[in-house]
């Protein structure tokens, strides 16, 4: 589309912009305010209804059990998170595997609690679902066999409980792309020459930071890169922005600061120690219903195999009946060979 | 061929006449057998397919043993030379049943008791004897069901039209309603009889250009070949021609011969391209022809691009024409051969958009407060996967 076509659109109806009309800005776009609540509510909701699994199983002995708060949960999804860089180092993984499958993880958790789901089954399960969604496939035995205590089915179980979780909304818009367009937009400024790679590497390492954060639920993605840019090389980020126009908007000057202390406090991976307290206390207030050999899972497991067991007797009645209706399975009797030559049968494989 | 008649005979499908020099082995060949027929009258003039496509079905020899005729029961290992027929009411019997049955005048069929005649006897060109009806029902059908789309007001109407000759035909192939069926057809026959006839004659007319265009192509591609081979004669005299005269010339004259010959291949590599000029032309104007046929027949609707409602940030960005420094893409800018830009990749469309992501939506200011979002599907979603887990 040239500039020209913008002006052939009717005034008074706005057009809508691409990053508007996105999933990730209709759908996956929150205030601070929100996330909070939307976690608050998840905890809640998950602590009510294990609470009562587990005075199901043995009367009394929820008062000892310790939930998470939410806090902790996205604790110990930000240190799963952190895992995800690692991985994607091992497997040579493109930076944009990493970013989606970190996304994938922070949207999931929007929806699901860390109680029901461990986060380090869902972040496998993120990441190679993420390499099929930006066209980097791998194999699963591949993938399995290089990780290790894991199967293919833990990846595959979890995996349309993810994408289902995900709205199937697969596509996601990502900083670190922004940044390169800002990184090579740099070189349009009046004086501009290209920043030394040097550079360009530190801003990405500010966009990796801020995938440890919630910037990418609040704010656009080039509102990201640019405040890492910024970070980085103040000046130039300055003038990038004068270039655009965009120098008295208070609102980018205003999210940019707000973007950079975000990166600042929490853009580091969380310290293991106090994480592995968190963990240790999930495995005791885990939904009981997803441990295996626990009373519920067993419960759970034997209404499973119950409602099977009823699907099947259901099926095999059907047949049952449609086999009741002809008289025999296998057809009627042949009708006996008629003619007068029967001995023929040893002169026909000439 | 007719120093070997016995060979010749058998190649020609002719009797072979005993002891005509073929060996045993071919006595129970697999070729349809109608022509070692014992009858002495010839069923049905073949099988009607004037293009030769089609032949007589004919069992083959793995399962000949099987064949048998209904009526008589015997079968090939009796009587080798077992030819089944069909009659009218599709029912297969032997030549001699036929022959038997049927030599003094009409008869009742030994299956069904509907009175056969002998002639009305056709070979078999289908395994299967339900296909062998429904072809002949179709072929008696499209005879007289013959109008075109043209022929209608509407498509409404032809396709009407159309569902009532199937509903006839189904009727006719599986003997429904018999006796209103063969009524309805004689009553379209009445209604329609000048259209019916003057379909027939568009038919025929078509056919016939057809056959007139093939006839054409044909003595075209004969006439084309024959000029090939003359033209080829033609330079090879011409050859012949040079090569004495390059020869007496070297005998007589006293030039350089070097120079002769250069002359001479000179003369004849101008004949050469004369010729070959000539014959183009001839394949440029079928072309043409070719093209002037296509291009009255599909009319050229212009492209309308499809234009949607969005903005792209075209006016915040402007792709360098000179292109960046940018040693993220210098593998495939410096790629020589081109292999990382097989599949169509052009550098120019990824700057595009890292460039469009840097500037969209800068200034978008981040949600406030605990309102839901109006556009927002997610909780509803979300609470489908609550109550789930």
């Amino acid at each position: 589309m040239s500039p020209a076509v913008i002006n052939e659109a009717p005034p008074s109806e706005k057009k809508l912009s691409l990053y508007e009309a996105s999933t990730q800005c209709r759908n996956w776009r929150y205030s601070t305010e929100r996330l909070a609540q939307i976690r608050a509510t998840l905890n809640e909701a998950a602590v009510t209804i294990i609470r009562t699994k587990i005075e199901t199983d043995e009367p009394g002995s929820s008062r000892n059990v310790s939930f998470l708060t939410p806090n902790e949960e996205v604790l110990l999804v930000k240190l799963y998170i952190s895992k995800i860089g690692q991985l994607c180092g091992y497997f040579r993984f493109p930076e944009e595997v990493e970013a989606t499958a970190i996304t994938y993880m922070k949207r999931f958790y929007l929806q699901n609690t860390v109680m029901d789901w461990h986060p380090k089954n869902v972040m496998l399960t993120a990441l190679f679902l993420a390499t099929k969604t930006t066209n980097n496939p791998i194999s699963l035995e591949q993938y399995t066999t290089h990780i290790p205590k894991t199967t293919p089915n833990d990846v595959l179980d979890l995996e349309f409980l993810i994408a289902q979780s995900l709205g199937f909304e697969f596509a996601v818009w990502h900083a670190h792309r922004a940044l390169w367009g800002i990184w090579l937009d740099i070189q349009n400024l009046p004086d501009g020459a290209a920043l030394a790679s040097a550079e360009y590497d530190a801003a990405l390492a500010r966009v990796r930071a801020s995938r440890l954060t919630d910037a990418e639920l609040i704010y656009t993605p080039s509102q990201i890169a640019l405040a890492a840019f910024s970070l980085v090389a103040p000046d130039s980020a300055a003038r990038w922005i004068t270039l655009k126009n965009l120098s008295e908007s208070a609102t980018l000057l205003a999210v940019l600061d707000e973007i950079k202390s975000m990166i600042a406090h929490q853009g580091l991976p969380p310290d293991v120690e106090s994480v592995r307290e968190v963990d240790r206390r999930l495995k005791l207030c885990k939904n009981p219903e997803k441990v295996v050999g626990s009373k519920a899972y067993l419960a759970r497991k034997k209404e499973e195999e119950r409602i099977a067991e009823e699907k099947r007797t259901k099926k095999a009645e059907l047949q049952k009946a449609a086999v009741n209706d002809e008289q025999d399975p296998f057809g009627t009797n042949l009708a006996p060979k008629k003619g007068l030559v029967d001995y023929d049968d040893d002169d026909d494989d000439d | 061929m007719s120093l070997r008649p016995g060979v010749g005979g058998w190649l020609q499908g002719k009797t072979v006449r005993k002891g005509g020099g073929l060996s045993t082995s071919n006595t129970r060949s697999s070729t349809p057998q109608g022509v070692q027929s014992t009858s002495s009258t010839i069923f049905g003039g073949g099988v009607k397919d004037a293009s030769g496509r089609t032949s007589e079905y004919f069992v083959r020899r793995r399962h000949s043993m099987d064949d048998q005729c209904p009526v008589c029961k015997s079968d090939r290992y009796l009587n080798p030379k077992l030819r089944l027929l069909v009659s009218s009411c599709y029912h297969k019997m032997c030549e001699s049943c036929i022959d038997r049955l049927f030599t003094l005048g009409p008869a009742p069929c030994p299956i069904c008791s509907k009175i056969l005649r002998k002639l009305a006897f056709t070979p078999q060109t289908f395994e299967d004897l339900s296909v062998e009806k429904e072809v002949a029902v179709r072929r008696r059908i499209a005879k007289e069901f013959n109008k075109r789309r043209d022929d209608f007001p509407d498509l409404r109407a032809y396709n009407d039209y159309l569902e009532e000759v199937e509903d006839i035909t189904f009727n006719l192939i599986n003997e429904v309603d018999m006796p209103q069926t063969e009524a309805r057809i004689a009553a379209y026959r009445a209604e329609n009889a000048a259209l019916i006839e003057l379909n027939i004659q568009r038919e025929e007319a078509y056919a016939q250009t057809l056959r007139e265009q093939e006839d054409a192509e044909k003595r075209d591609r004969e006439q084309r070949a024959t000029q090939l081979r003359r033209e080829e004669e033609e330079e090879r005299e011409e050859r012949e021609k040079d090569k004495r005269e390059i020869i007496d010339k070297l005998e007589t004259s006293d030039k350089n011969a070097a120079k002769l010959i250069a002359k001479s291949r000179a003369n004849a590599l101008k004949r050469t391209s004369a010729r070959v000029a000539s014959t183009t032309t001839v394949v440029h104007s079928n072309a043409r022809l070719l093209r002037t046929r296509a291009a009255k027949d599909i009319p050229d609707v212009p492209h309308v691009p499809f234009k949607d409602n969005y903005y792209g940030y075209e006016d915040l960005y402007q792709l360098r024409p000179a292109g960046y420094e940018d040693f993220f893409s210098e593998a495939v800018r410096k790629d020589r051969e081109g292999i990382m830009r097989a599949g169509g990749y052009r550098i120019e469309e990824a700057w595009d958009r890292a460039l469009r992501d840097a500037v969209a939506d800068l200034d978008l200011p981040p949600l406030m407060g605990l309102a839901p979002k109006t556009t927002s599907t997610m909780d509803s979603s979300g609470d489908v996967i609550m109550a789930e887990a």
